[in-house]
């Protein structure tokens, strides 16, 4: 077990170097000088030359990049072109809110899809399950950004039910909660559908199993076979696949901050791109493929911690 | 050399799979009603793409500004939106280069993801190297190629296109090497060898042919998933830039009339929805028809 975490850390560092090399790269292509940047309209010449100097950039590019690299170490992603503000300490203020929505979203599309999948599994093949199939293969197909606007028209705009402009405060507080139920909805609302999905197939998959059928044979009920024998089992797949899924549900993420204003890592993202701040854009995308290499090791993980059989078989 | 007859596909125990020898798949399709619908609805919005120049009443990028936000059914079938443009007009449109995008980025992802695949299942020795490569770019979402693409080239099409092609090859280097592997453990493979036949006429006399079914359905089914995600980067504004009629920028666009004129961004983003849902039902269609072990 230990052997196989150390080798999966060791898999993850050339993944990382590698992104970390295309954060970089993506600052060599931007056509804005940083020192020029950096010393602002009215600069001469030499005191351009001179920053130049002072960040390494009369380096050759391969110690330009060890340079890089330091300067991460140190936390040091650079300052946005917009505002003049350190990148970390931006990306500081979005993560918390993105974290915030994504389990807001899947605190209560998780286990809804189960219910779902399991519902649709133990009826196979009569009208719960069409209804199941059905309603996921909708979920699956549905731009995130319908439900949002959809949600934003009707409980927003014609009822005025709740607020649909950003955050709304912490949310231990009830305006908090308030603000983030509706993006909350609409992240979610895309996700059960694959959740359903899945646990349905793999609940469908562990009835065949012999240990289901030497649970049917000793006389247990149907409904003692799915909740406690293939459920069970079929979850450890589901924890997986939902583990894998979350890349999915951050394209989502940065849809629903868009349309609900949500100050987010997402929006923060888009808004860098859209307005050409480099150091702001490679900050999050470092920030955020750093996400999935530790989601990916951390679901790895956790499979063959669930799961004895893959255990024994590394 | 002589003509392998023995050696048809047809004649292999996996002749099942064969898209070729089965012209019941359709059939098989047009009898389960989802799958039927599904198809009529594709072959409809397909034919609507192709001849949108000819079907629209107008201009795509015409603007009347006498006639700004009309909801449905106002002197226009579906109303008109911010730069007063005919939606029937943007809708065909939209759906043609939407589908356009779609197809150029399901394109090129699925021949070079299929290299990959045949490449890794045919020779072992570069297996590993490839699929942990595909691993790698597995382990990233869509979206966050398209981030890092318009961050390096801009917010266009184009960074979309690369995007949604890079987010396809790995998905389909594995379906293809996992079909591919089975193909190649058939005793017709080890007699095409026996009778001299190199390597890039086995890959496609054989290995290819008989890997078509699980390929037509992860294309079906991709198609509607790259649809979405390009929508979605579009919606962002990452994607195409207005004025291009793109369903997904028109569904951004029409956001700033949400209160007051819905149907300018719900009528492209409900378009989308079907498109997509079509796609889906069809590849879970054609999964059924085309593999009977998936048969109930």
């Amino acid at each position: 077990m230990l052997r196989n975490v150390v080798q999966r850390l060791l898999l993850a560092v050339p993944v990382l170097l590698g992104v970390l090399l295309v954060g970089f790269l993506l600052m060599q292509v931007v056509p804005n000088d940083p020192a020029v940047v950096r010393a602002g309209p009215t600069a001469t010449q030499d005191v351009i030359e001179a920053i130049r100097r002072d960040l390494g950039l009369d380096q050759p590019l391969w110690i330009q990049f060890l340079i890089y690299l330091g300067r991460l170490l140190r936390g040091d992603l650079g300052v946005s072109i917009i505002n003049n503000m350190p990148v970390i300490e931006e990306l500081g203020n979005t993560i918390g809110p993105t974290l915030e929505l994504m389990l807001a979203s899947l605190i209560w599309s998780v286990p809804l899809g189960i219910l779902l999948g399991t519902v649709g599994a133990y009826w196979r093949g009569r009208w719960p399950d069409r209804l199941v199939v059905a309603a996921s293969v909708a979920g699956v197909s549905v731009p995130v950004f319908l439900l949002g606007l959809g949600l934003v028209w009707l409980l927003g705009f014609h009822w005025q039910l709740l607020p649909f402009t950003g955050r709304t405060g912490p949310l231990w507080t009830l305006e908090g909660i308030q603000g983030v139920i509706l993006p909350a909805v609409t992240l979610g609302g895309v996700f059960v559908g694959p959740v359903a999905r899945m646990t349905r197939s793999s609940v469908l998959d562990v009835l065949g199993a012999d240990h289901v059928r030497t649970a049917r044979a000793k006389g247990l009920t149907e409904r003692a076979v799915v909740l406690r024998h293939a459920l069970r089992n079929a979850l450890i797949p589901v924890v997986t696949l939902i583990g894998l899924q979350i890349g999915f549900l951050l394209g989502g993420a940065v849809v629903v901050e868009t349309i609900f204003s949500w100050p987010g890592i997402g929006r923060l993202a888009v808004g860098a791109i859209l307005s050409s701040d480099a150091p702001m854009a490679q900050g999050t995308i470092i920030v955020l493929s750093a996400g999935f290499i530790l989601i990916n090791l951390v679901v790895d993980m956790l499979y063959a911690f669930l799961d004895p059989r893959i255990r024994e078989a590394r | 050399m002589s003509n392998p007859v023995a050696l048809t596909p047809e004649a292999s125990p996996h002749a099942a799979f064969a898209v070729t020898a089965r012209p019941s798949v359709v059939r098989f399709l047009l009898r389960e009603p989802a799958s039927a619908v599904a198809l009529v609805v594709v072959v409809l919005l397909v034919l609507a793409a192709l001849f949108a120049p000819w079907l629209a009443p107008t201009d795509p990028y015409a603007g009347d500004l006498a006639n700004t936000l009309k909801a449905p059914g106002d002197g226009f079938l579906l109303g008109t939106d911010g730069q007063g443009r005919d939606m029937v007009t943007r809708l065909l449109f939209g759906l043609r280069m939407t589908l356009m995008m779609s197809l150029v980025a399901v394109v090129i992802g699925c021949g070079l993801g299929g290299l990959v695949g045949f490449a890794a299942a045919y020779y072992p020795r570069l297996s590993g190297l490839l699929m942990r490569l595909m691993d790698v770019l597995l382990s990233f979402p869509a979206i966050l190629f398209g981030l890092a693409l318009t961050a390096i080239v801009g917010p266009g099409l184009t960074a979309v296109l690369v995007a949604l092609s890079i987010a396809t090859i790995p998905l389909m280097a594995r379906v293809v090497r996992g079909a591919a592997i089975v193909v190649l453990q058939q005793d017709y493979i080890e007699a095409a060898r026996a009778l001299g036949m190199g390597d890039a006429r086995i890959l496609t006399k054989y290995v290819l042919l008989n890997c078509l079914s699980p390929i037509f359905v992860f294309v079906t089914l991709r198609f509607g998933q790259v649809i979405l995600l390009g929508s979605l980067l579009s919606f962002i504004g990452l994607g195409a830039q207005p004025p291009t009629a793109e369903l997904g920028a028109m569904a951004s666009d029409g956001r700033n009339f949400l209160f007051f004129a819905p149907h300018v961004s719900v009528l492209p983003s409900l378009l989308i929805f079907v498109v997509v849902l079509a796609f889906n039902v069809l590849g879970d269609g054609l999964r059924d028809a085309l593999d009977p072990r998936m048969r109930r």
